[in-house]
C-alpha cells in the first residue's frame, strides 16, 4: 500500500499531463487539465517552504544553544531568516516599508544587502576558473591538446584585443572560428547532449511513470 | 549478415521500426491539410530556411488546429512518444525474461564505492549534492535516486554522509531515501534526520553554505549528481582545494566543462539517468536503458535521411514533419 | 598611450611572476592576486575598445531596427542579481534601442528573487531619460509563479495571468494594455536570461505562437542556443558581456558592458597564459620522469 498508492498516483499524473498536452487548451477541459495541475502543483510547493524553515531553525538553533565552533554564524543566520521575511509577509497596507514592493525593507535588503553578496559569489567564478586553468588544463592527449588549442582561439575570439591579434594574422579568422567551431563542432555537440539527455529524462519518467523506478521514494 | 541477424533477432523492433519509417515515407499526404504554410517563402530560400519560415512567420493566418480540440499539429511527437514507450516496453520485457543486457563501463559510477571506501578510511564524511533544482525536475529524481545507491554503501561502511539540500521537497525525499538505505542495509541506528539538510533556498547562498561545510568538515569525497549552474566551478574548485575526490554528473550541457576540468570523474548527459540502472544492475532498468539507446540509433538514422533528402531537394517535408510541436 | 602599454607591459610580467610564485608555493591566491589586478587596473583606466559586431548581435539588432515604431514588444528580465554584470547592460541597450523607436515595452519576469526590483530600477532609469511615461510607453507586469503556465497562459490571455502590474494598478486602468491582449498583440519577444527559462520561450512562445523571440544570455549559455540560431528559431542573440558591448556599439550607447571588454580582455589573456604555463611546467616534469605522449 505504502508503495502501491504513490507509483498509482505518479502513473494518472504523468498520464493526464502527457494526454492534455495533445490537447488544446483554449477549447477543451483535457487541454486546460495541464496549466491547472501546475497551478495546482505550485500551491503544494508553497506549503513545503514550512519545511524548509523548520529544517533551517532546527539545525542552526541546536548548534547555538551548546555554543558549537562557530555558532555565532549560526546565530546571524537564524537572524537574517527572520529579519527579512518578517517585513516581507506583513501586509504592505500597514505601511508602505512592509511588503516586497520598492521602498520596502525587503526591496532595500535585497538590493543593498542580497544582489551585491550574489554578484560578488558569482564573480569568485573568474579567480576559480583562472586557479582551475593553471591546476588542470593538460594536454595530456591529442584530443586535449586539440581542446586546449580550441578553447585559446575562441577566448581570443571574444575579447576585442585578442580579436585584433587574430584579424592580424588573417582577417578571416574571427569568422572561421564562428563557422566552423561555435556554429559547427560546438552546435553540433551540443545537440547531441541535449538530445542524449532529452532521451534519457523521458526514458527515466516512462520508468517512474510505470513504477520500474522507484528509487527516488526511498525502495 | 550481422545486419540480418540483428533484424531476425530483434524483429519486434524491426517491424516498429520500419513501421515508423512507412509513416514517413507516406505522411506527406497524410499531414497536408494540418501543415502551416507560409505564403512569403522566396524560391531562392534553401529547405531549412524555407522551414523557419514556417515556424517564425507572424502574419500568417490562424493555424487551424486552434479550433478543434486534438493538437493534429503534435501528431508526430504522439507517433515518436508512442513508438518510445513501445520500444522501452519490449526490452523491459527481454530484460526480464533473463536476456543478457551489455552496458559500457562508465568510470564514474565503477568509481563510487571505491571512493566512498577512501571516505572511511580516512574518517571523513561522504557530501553529496543531488543538484540545485525542485523535486519536480527529472534530473533531481535522477540524483536522489543515485543518494539511495550511496547510502546503502555509506550504511554498510558506517561513513557519515552529508546532504545539503537547496528546497523543501528535496530535502524530504532525500531523508526518506536515505532513512529506507539505512534500514535496508541494516544500520537503523546510523541513520541521523540531519545528514539531509536544508541550507538556502537561494543558489549562491546555497554555494557559500556548501563550500563552508567543505572547508570545515573536509569531506573524503565529494558526488554531484543532478542539475547544476554557475554554482558548478565554485563548488568543484573549493572540492578540490579542500583535498575531495570529486565525481560528478550533470545533463546541463554548459556546466560540463566545468566538472569535467575540476573533478576526478564525471558523468556527461544521459549517464546520469542511466546510473540508477548502472549501479543496481536490475534488468528491468537496464532493459530501459536498451530500449533509448534503440531509439538514439533511430534518430540517428532519421537525421542522416534528413541530411540525404535535404541534399538532394526534397527535404521540405521531411522538416514539416518534424516541426509544429 | 606609451604610459599605457608600459602599464601593460608591466601588468604581464607581473602576471608571469604570480604564476612563478603559484608554481613555486603551490598556493592559488597568487593567481586570484593577478586576476584581481587585471580586473580592477582596466577599469580604474576607462579603457574602451572597440569591438568587431558578431553576426548574431548584428542580426538581432537588425531584427527589433526593422520593427514598425510603436511596435509592441516583450522584454523579460529573466535574470537573478549574481549576472547583472552582463545581463543587466542587455537590458539596458534593448530598452535605449526600442525606447528611441517609439515602441510600447511590456517588460516582465520569471525570477522571484529580485526580478521585478530589477526590472523596475532600470525601466524606470531609462523610462526618465527618455521621457517616457508609464502606462502608455511601458508596463512592468511584475513576476508570477510558475513560469510553464505563466508563459502559456499568456498565449490565450495577459490579463488572466496578470491581473494586476507590478504596482497593483489592474491591467483595465492601464491605457497601454487596452489593446494589448495576448501574445497575438505582441510584435516581438526580447527574453533577457542566466537560466534555461529561454528554452522554454522557444519551444512554448516561439514554436506555438510563432512570435520572433531575440534573447541575451550569459557567456557560459550561449553556445547552446547557437542551434537554435542555426534553425532560425531564435532572432539574434547577445552572447555574454561581448554581446552586450556589441549590442551598445550599435546603439550608440558606451555603457558598462564595452567599459567591461578591456577587464574581459586581459583576464582572457592572463588566463591563455596560465593554460600554456601550466603546460610548460606539465612537460618539464614529464620530460624529468621521462614519460611520453599519451594516446
Amino acid at each position: 500500500m505504502k508503495t502501491t498508492v504513490p507509483v498509482i498516483i505518479a502513473f494518472l499524473s504523468g498520464l493526464v499531463m502527457i494526454i492534455s498536452f495533445f490537447f488544446s487548451s483554449d477549447t477543451g477541459f483535457i487541454g486546460r487539465l495541464e496549466p491547472e495541475i501546475l497551478s495546482w502543483v505550485t500551491i503544494v510547493g508553497g506549503f513545503t517552504l514550512l519545511l524548509g524553515v523548520v529544517s533551517i531553525v532546527r539545525v542552526n538553533y541546536s548548534t547555538v544553544k551548546r555554543r558549537k565552533e562557530g555558532w555565532g554564524y549560526k546565530l546571524a543566520t537564524l537572524i537574517s531568516v527572520f529579519v527579512i521575511a518578517i517585513p516581507a509577509i506583513i501586509p504592505p497596507s500597514w505601511s508602505s516599508i512592509f511588503g516586497v514592493r520598492p521602498g520596502s525593507i525587503y526591496d532595500w535588503l535585497f538590493n543593498y544587502l542580497d544582489a551585491p553578496m550574489m554578484s560578488t559569489m558569482f564573480a569568485m567564478l573568474a579567480f576559480y576558473i583562472a586557479s582551475a586553468a593553471f591546476r588542470a588544463f593538460r594536454a595530456r592527449t591529442t584530443e586535449a591538446t586539440l581542446l586546449l588549442a580550441t578553447a585559446v582561439l575562441v577566448m581570443l575570439w571574444r575579447v576585442p584585443i585578442g580579436e585584433l591579434a587574430l584579424k592580424n594574422i588573417h582577417p578571416g579568422i574571427p569568422e572561421l572560428i564562428n563557422t566552423y567551431v561555435m556554429n559547427g563542432a560546438n552546435m553540433a555537440v551540443q545537440r547531441g547532449i541535449i538530445i542524449g539527455a532529452a532521451l534519457g529524462a523521458a526514458a527515466m519518467s516512462l520508468r517512474i511513470m510505470l513504477g520500474i523506478e522507484r528509487t527516488y521514494m526511498g525502495k | 549478415m550481422r545486419i540480418v541477424n540483428i533484424l531476425k533477432e530483434r524483429y519486434i523492433t524491426a517491424a516498429i521500426f520500419s513501421a515508423f519509417l512507412l509513416i514517413i515515407v507516406f505522411s506527406p499526404a497524410l499531414l497536408a491539410d494540418t501543415t502551416i504554410v507560409s505564403d512569403d517563402t522566396s524560391t531562392s530560400r534553401s529547405a531549412i530556411d524555407s522551414a523557419s519560415a514556417v515556424i517564425t512567420s507572424t502574419g500568417s493566418e490562424t493555424p487551424e488546429m486552434a479550433t478543434s480540440n486534438f493538437r493534429t499539429d503534435r501528431l508526430n511527437a504522439l507517433v515518436f512518444m508512442v513508438l518510445f514507450s513501445i520500444v522501452i516496453l519490449i526490452y523491459t520485457q527481454w530484460a526480464k525474461s533473463g536476456k543478457e543486457m551489455f552496458v559500457r563501463k562508465i568510470n564514474g559510477l565503477d568509481e563510487v564505492e571505491e571512493a566512498v571506501g577512501r571516505a572511511t578510511e580516512m574518517g571523513k564524511p561522504v557530501l553529496f549534492i543531488p543538484g540545485l533544482q525542485e523535486l519536480d525536475e527529472i534530473e533531481t529524481i535522477a540524483g536522489i535516486s543515485i543518494l539511495g545507491r550511496v547510502a546503502r554503501i555509506t550504511a554498510r561502511y558506517g561513513t557519515p554522509l552529508l546532504v545539503p539540500v537547496r528546497y523543501p521537497l528535496v530535502l524530504a525525499a532525500g531523508q526518506e531515501v536515505v532513512e529506507q538505505a539505512y534500514i535496508e542495509s541494516g544500520n537503523p541506528d546510523g541513520y541521523n534526520k540531519d545528514m539531509v539538510r536544508y541550507v538556502a533556498g537561494e543558489q549562491f547562498a546555497y554555494t557559500a553554505t556548501v563550500n563552508g561545510i567543505m572547508m570545515r568538515e573536509r569531506p573524503a569525497t565529494n558526488i554531484y549528481m543532478g542539475a547544476f549552474f554557475a554554482e558548478s566551478l565554485l563548488l568543484a574548485e573549493t572540492g578540490n582545494a579542500a583535498g575531495s575526490i570529486q565525481i560528478a554528473g550533470t545533463a546541463q550541457p554548459a556546466q560540463l566543462p566545468f566538472f569535467v576540468a575540476a573533478c576526478d570523474y564525471t558523468l556527461m548527459g544521459e549517464e546520469l539517468y542511466a546510473a540508477s540502472a548502472y549501479l543496481s544492475r536490475e534488468p528491468l532498468l537496464l532493459g530501459g536503458l536498451k530500449g533509448q539507446d534503440w531509439m538514439k540509433i533511430l534518430l540517428v538514422i532519421l537525421i542522416i535521411v534528413g541530411i540525404l533528402l535535404i541534399s538532394i531537394g526534397y527535404g521540405d517535408w521531411y522538416i514539416a514533419l518534424f516541426t509544429s510541436v | 598611450m606609451i604610459w599605457l602599454i608600459l602599464a601593460y607591459v608591466l601588468l604581464a610580467l607581473a602576471g608571469i611572476f604570480l604564476l612563478y610564485l603559484t608554481f613555486r608555493t603551490g598556493d592559488r591566491r597568487f593567481i586570484y592576486l593577478a586576476v584581481a589586478f587585471y580586473v580592477i587596473f582596466p577599469v580604474l583606466l576607462t579603457l574602451n575598445l572597440p569591438t568587431e559586431i558578431s553576426p548574431e548581435v548584428r542580426q538581432l539588432y537588425e531584427a527589433v531596427e526593422a520593427l514598425p515604431d510603436s511596435a509592441v514588444v516583450m522584454l523579460t528580465f529573466d535574470y537573478y542579481a549574481s549576472t547583472l554584470a552582463e545581463t543587466e547592460p542587455m537590458s539596458r541597450a534593448a530598452l535605449h534601442h526600442l525606447f528611441r523607436k517609439h515602441c510600447k515595452i511590456v517588460t516582465m519576469t520569471t525570477i522571484p528573487l529580485g526580478g521585478p526590483s530589477i526590472s523596475e530600477r532600470v525601466t524606470r532609469d531609462l523610462a526618465e531619460e527618455y521621457g517616457k511615461t508609464y502606462g502608455i510607453d511601458y508596463v512592468n507586469l511584475g513576476y508570477k509563479a510558475n513560469y510553464v503556465a505563466v508563459l502559456k497562459g499568456m498565449g490565450s490571455s495577459i490579463e488572466a495571468i496578470y491581473p494586476t502590474d507590478n504596482s497593483g494598478t489592474p491591467l483595465a486602468e492601464i491605457p497601454m494594455m487596452s489593446h494589448i491582449k495576448n501574445y497575438q498583440d505582441v510584435d516581438f519577444i526580447y527574453v533577457v536570461a542566466d537560466n534555461g527559462i529561454v528554452d522554454y520561450w522557444m519551444s512554448i512562445v516561439n514554436a506555438q505562437y510563432q512570435i520572433g523571440v531575440g534573447s541575451g544570455v550569459t557567456a557560459v549559455m550561449a553556445p547552446k542556443f547557437y542551434a537554435y540560431l542555426s534553425s532560425g528559431q531564435m532572432t539574434g542573440m547577445l552572447g555574454g558581456m561581448k554581446g552586450a558591448a556589441d549590442y551598445e556599439q550599435l546603439v550608440h550607447h558606451h555603457g558598462t558592458a564595452t567599459k567591461g571588454m578591456a577587464a574581459q580582455s586581459l583576464v582572457h589573456l592572463f588566463i591563455i597564459l596560465s593554460v600554456v604555463a601550466g603546460n610548460i611546467i606539465f612537460f618539464m616534469e614529464r620530460k624529468k620522469r621521462g614519460g611520453g605522449l599519451q594516446r
